[in-house]
């Protein structure tokens, strides 16, 4: 239903009498909720019903053996028919069984999905509008990473002191796990999501992306899963970190069957948000603009789903035979019954290390965008940014088995993946002179946007130097399962890639909102989270260094001190985070009304007013030129046509 | 017009506080809701001295354990609590004993057995002279094929917590041999040794009894007050 | 958009000068050689935090650290200090946005050519400098048992259980230790293996890890060469008790390890010979 005429009157009376929205019009979250509760409770008592305890003669050796199995199938089953009845309730099924019967959506319907005259309802619906979905997954990662967070104050204060009975083993292991997985799924979809969807299509001169629905799909696929995912610490919770590591995470209680439902769920939401992104990246850019004319922004969005969609489907097909493990009893992750776990581990850490650039490449593309508005300079040499973006890309499927190396898996394929895991240091590093080169002899305005990029710039230092020491074989021996890999990569995905997604959310505020996001409270928020992160992490390094292990309980009265100190650190996070949580609040309530164009900036989404018409543009824009032509000498007009 | 302004800033500032108040809040919500629930202490009980490793006489302390092959005796409640089919010991499995002395463990172990993966815990560690009492009789290593299961108990060792490492077979118990109480008759292990400074140990047992699940290792393998439990030397 | 070298528009006080005479990359300079010098003296303090060495092996590591801080110094140094004079001389303080544009070069050739070469460069001296570490360090590479003067190498089948080790010597007799015994100044070999989930076989001090995996062995050495008693840990998150799956690693001299050796192996097995009524 992408509408790409150049030219479009809204609101045009379609010939067909009824109101817009037939039977979507009656589906929103309480139907989908109504719904996910009355598939959930059917699957599970067919389940229970189907799904029964064999009777076994002459097993001496496990009588109750199979009951672990029965209640993993009775379990999945019921996650299953959640998701399923949810989708069904929020309406999402509507479109395709429509199609089928012959019966496709009318003009009026088309307009009501994209929640042309619903106010606030439309956010509580399968709106298809890339602006509401933009705010929904705004929302969302908003949740996840409060949850988040919530859950490492919880591991934090555990860790306050070295024999802490606070929480106990199995709620500690738990919640590490929970916190790993909801902030994994919550960095995936921070800047893709809420920019990627809102700010993208405009940015490119569209006035949808390619395919609405699906756009709607893979939001509501992630809202379907959250429930799921936080009863995980209720049924028993999960012995694993997030990387569910196998034979391990067979043992566990049912609460492991929640993290690989949520995880299948979001591989199918993440493959369907990758292939419209792509797809509108590639079809639908405006006229005139050329891949040279492109925004950077675009680039790394497009980067990061392109990487994504041949990860994410090994993580869930790692998975699926976890899965299968525990539900059905296979063996494809026990040795004993000629398995392996280090089946488990490459096909996770195939996802895994592409998944980190997955996280990392949209928040910094996002602060590439928005740092020639704040030095009022052309981006750095462009060309050099696109290839260092392609070639992290590129390398970054040739690395995973650096998180193996002391696995025991391939010693001999260590020296490889060392020198492609430190090849990737030389296009990292050629993003930091585009940012370098972008601030050289610039105006530099040091609104928070711009100071989220000298924030990013101090932490990414840290969190790439300390990459390098860690791709080092010999050091990764002392190194691996140390506090010292935790402390590295929450400098990276946090330090970097949280630091430019808030500083991205501070830039686009205005256009989303159509308030100022006020820096001044916001200042203060920002600032306390990054000093608070510093001492939080630097203080881990230093347990990491002195041999403190990852993910334990308990620890060596020796670490005591550095715990105490990166407690605090976090506790000083928490404060800023809630500093900042009230400035987006506050703000977005009662916030200075925004013009257009505050920041004078030259992409595209700058142009249109705000708040921004239904179909973002009245008449799609014609470009003539880069968005980047601050202080260029030659007057060519910025971009073509009309307003 | 000024003064309207401060009353702006002071509600702001107000709301601030409000969000971060309530943002602790609900932290600390979440803390109370999935803090560890105290679990029912065990505390030894000191009856005279004996023989330290050094000569000198040192505190007796006395603590006893039951093992069961299900949770139907009432430790965990009326009906068995949430997983009546699971192994455990008991009545506690929380234990605290003093520091610097002898303390002896007596374990009535009613739970039938198999044959254990790794003979190392079919041997006795860790107690005084690495011997122990079975049924009377002493013994310092059981058949690898009739174990039922162990108590095992180890913690971090550092400077300020010395490392101790204590493992006790616990032979299984004749099935068919059915006493008054609906299982079968226990064997009556008992053993002891000597605890150093103040530190918190861990104990579980290494006999892998829970059924069904890898390595047979989970269910009341992996939960506390089933068949781990800690240890606390005062 | 053209491919144009720096521009010289609106205010150039860099009018005619070299690239190095300019003010702005003196200064920057200047801040980068203090910030370096900094660097570089405290490039020792990784390995510091690393604590005490007990092998051959954790004094490359240490040594490693000590060298990879002082290679990414500079590179830190420099961003840091860019980003230093920038705030110092390229502020624009105002709350509209700045009125007029900064030059507007896109690029510069040389600076991206000589950033992506010496970024080669650093990558590859740490990649040979990796290399012949691995090479140096049994254990992370080729597995060549060495002999040393104290004696011939020993072996050691170290299990990991969920949430003990223990450790069996073949050698002498199959005796088992839940402490790890070493005689000092001979090369140990570990072979490990777990019987039920994956653990990580870590002796902190030496440098020393590889995962414990069920149904494989990993092999791997080390060269101990000091006495003392270190620590043992599980580096891969295996269940319950995983933070308290530590044991200790105690080097002793070949006659305190032969007293042991001789104490362990005098186990004489003492009660019950059969099942009472097996399943």
């Amino acid at each position: 239903m992408a509408i790409q005429t150049q030219e479009h009157t809204s609101g045009s009376a379609p010939s067909n009498a009824r109101a817009g929205g037939a039977l979507m019009s009656r589906m929103n979250l309480v139907t989908a909720i109504i719904g996910g509760l009355i598939v959930m409770f059917a699957a599970h008592y067919l389940a229970a019903a189907f799904f029964v305890m064999p009777v076994l003669e002459g097993d001496a050796e496990n009588p109750s053996g199979l009951g672990w199995l029965i209640d993993n199938r009775i379990t999945l089953t019921t996650m299953f028919g959640w998701v399923l009845g949810f989708m069904l309730g929020i309406g999402a099924f509507n479109g395709p069984v429509r199609w089928v019967l012959g019966k496709d959506l009318t003009d009026a319907d088309s307009l009501f999905l994209a929640g042309k005259d619903q106010g606030v309802g439309r956010y509580f619906r399968f709106t298809t509008d890339h602006k509401v979905v933009g705010i929904q997954y705004l929302i969302i990662t908003m949740t996840l990473l409060g949850v988040g967070g919530t859950v490492a104050m919880m591991i934090r204060t555990n860790l306050m002191t070295p024999h802490s009975a606070f929480l106990g083993p199995t709620t500690y292991n738990t919640f590490v796990g929970m916190h790993g997985i909801i902030m994994i799924i919550a960095t995936i979809i921070m800047v893709t999501g809420p920019f990627g969807n809102f700010i993208l299509p405009i940015m490119i001169g569209a006035r949808d992306m390619a395919f609405p629905r699906l756009n709607a799909l893979s939001f509501w696929l992630i809202a379907s899963v959250v429930p799921v995912l936080l009863s995980v610490p209720f049924l028993g919770g999960m012995p694993t970190g997030w990387t569910a590591y196998n034979p391990l995470a067979s043992q566990g209680p049912v609460g492991m069957d929640g993290f690989i439902v949520t995880i299948i769920v979001f591989a199918v939401s993440s493959a369907v948000a990758g292939a419209n992104i792509t797809t509108t990246a590639v079809k639908m850019r405006t006229r005139g603009m050329t891949w040279t004319r492109t925004p950077i922004f675009v680039y790394g969005v497009v980067a990061s789903v392109g990487l994504a969609i041949p990860a994410f489907p090994t993580f869930m097909a790692a998975q699926v035979l976890s899965g299968l493990d525990r539900g059905v009893g296979t063996s494809f992750y026990t040795a004993e019954d000629g398995g392996s776990g280090w089946l488990y581990a490459n096909l996770f850490w195939l996802m895994g290390h592409p998944e980190v650039y997955v996280i990392l490449i949209p928040a910094v593309a996002a602060l590439l965008e928005l740092t020639p508005v704040f030095t009022r300079k052309p981006l750095f040499s462009f060309k050099a940014a696109v290839i260092a973006i392609a070639g992290i890309v590129g390398l970054s499927v040739l690395v995973w088995a650096h998180h193996m190396y002391i696995s025991g898996w391939a010693p001999k394929l260590g020296g490889p993946f060392m020198l492609t895991t430190e090849m990737i240091s030389i296009p990292t590093g050629l993003l930091f002179l585009v940012f370098i080169g972008t601030m050289w002899r610039g105006r530099i305005w040091t609104r928070l946007p711009m100071m989220a990029v000298y924030a990013m710039l101090w932490n990414f230092v840290i969190g790439g130097v300390t990459g390098v020491y860690l791709s080092d074989i010999p050091v990764d021996e002392a190194m691996h399962g140390s506090m010292f890999v935790t402390a590295h990569f929450h400098y990276t995905l946090m330090g970097v890639a949280l630091t430019g997604t808030m500083g991205a959310l501070v830039f686009w505020f205005s256009k989303m909102t159509g308030r100022m996001f006020n820096e001044r409270i916001g200042f203060w928020g920002f600032w306390i989270v990054q000093i608070g992160f510093n001492v939080t992490f630097l203080g881990m390094f230093m347990v990491g260094f002195a041999g403190q292990p990852r993910r334990v309980f308990n620890y060596s009265e020796m670490f005591a001190n550095g715990n105490f100190v990166s407690t605090m650190g976090a506790y000083t996070i928490f404060i800023g985070m809630l500093i900042f949580l009230y400035t987006i609040i506050s703000s977005w309530r009662g916030g200075e009304i925004a013009s257009a164009n505050p920041w004078n900036a030259k992409t595209l989404e700058w142009q249109v007013p705000t708040p921004v018409p239904l179909e973002n543009f009245d008449v799609l824009p014609i470009i003539t030129s880069d968005p980047y032509g601050y202080g260029r000498p030659t007057s060519e007009p910025k971009e073509g046509a009309s307003r | 017009m000024a003064l309207q302004k401060v009353g702006v800033r002071m509600r702001r500032l107000a709301f601030l506080l409000i969000t971060v108040i309530a943002g602790v809040g609900v932290v600390f919500g979440v803390g109370a809701y999935f803090a560890q629930s105290a679990p029912a202490v065990q505390a030894a009980e000191v009856k005279g001295t004996a023989p330290g490793p050094n000569g000198t006489e040192v505190p007796h302390a006395f603590i006893s354990m039951e093992s069961y092959p299900d949770s139907m005796q009432g430790f965990h409640g009326a009906d068995g609590g949430a997983h009546p089919d699971w192994v455990t010991f008991g009545p506690q499995t929380s234990f605290e004993v003093p520091a610097n002395s002898l303390v002896t463990v007596t374990v009535t172990q009613y739970d039938g057995g198999e044959t254990i993966t790794n003979s190392y815990f079919a041997k006795v560690h860790g107690t005084v002279d690495n011997m122990a009492t079975l049924n009377g009789e002493p013994f310092n290593e059981i058949p690898a094929d009739a174990v039922g299961h162990t108590f095992t108990l180890r913690g971090i060792p550092s400077p300020s917590q010395p490392a101790l490492f204590v493992s006790v077979p616990l032979l299984m118990a004749n099935e068919e041999n059915v006493g008054d109480n609906g299982y079968p008759v226990p064997n009556i292990v008992t053993f002891s040794f000597y605890t150093g400074g103040p530190g918190l140990y861990f104990w579980n047992c290494e006999f892998p009894c829970g059924d069904g699940t890898l390595a047979n290792f989970g269910g009341p393998m992996s939960s506390l007050g089933y068949m781990a439990g800690t240890f606390t030397v005062k | 958009m053209a491919d144009t070298a720096l521009h010289e528009t609106q205010e150039s006080p860099a009018a005619g000068k070299r690239w190095w005479q300019r003010p702005e990359v003196r200064a920057i300079f200047i801040i980068w050689l203090i910030l370096t010098i900094i660097g570089e003296a405290l490039a020792w303090v990784p390995a510091w935090l690393m604590g005490t060495s007990a092998s051959e092996q954790m004094d490359e590591i240490k040594q490693t650290m000590t060298a990879f801080t002082a290679f990414a110094a500079p590179v830190a140094t420099l961003v840091w200090a860019a980003m230093i004079y920038s705030l110092a001389k390229w502020r624009y303080k105002g709350d509209t946005p700045p009125p007029d544009d900064a030059p507007g070069f896109t690029t510069n050739t040389p600076s991206i050519m000589l950033w992506v070469i010496a970024s080669g460069v650093l990558t590859m001296i740490v990649f040979i400098w990796g290399l012949l570490k691995i090479a140096a360090i049994p254990a992370a590479g080729a597995l060549a048992l060495t002999s040393t003067n104290a004696g011939p190498p020993i072996e050691i089948q170290v299990t990991g259980n969920q949430w003990v080790w223990n450790f069996t010597y073949p050698e002498l007799g199959n005796i088992q230790s839940d402490v790890l015994y070493l005689p000092v100044d001979r090369t140990a070999v570990f072979n490990v293996t777990s019987v039920d989930v994956i653990h990580s076989f870590w002796i902190v001090e030496m440098g020393v890890k590889v995962d414990a995996n069920p149904g494989e062995i990993a092999k791997t050495q080390v060269l101990s060469h000091s006495l003392g008693t270190y620590d043992v840990r599980c580096a891969e998150l295996c269940g319950l008790f995983h933070g308290a799956m530590e044991t200790q690693a105690k080097v002793v001299t070949q006659a305190e390890f032969d007293a042991w050796a001789a104490d362990e192996g005098a186990f004489v097995p003492v009660g019950p010979v059969a099942a009472e009524g097996g399943e």
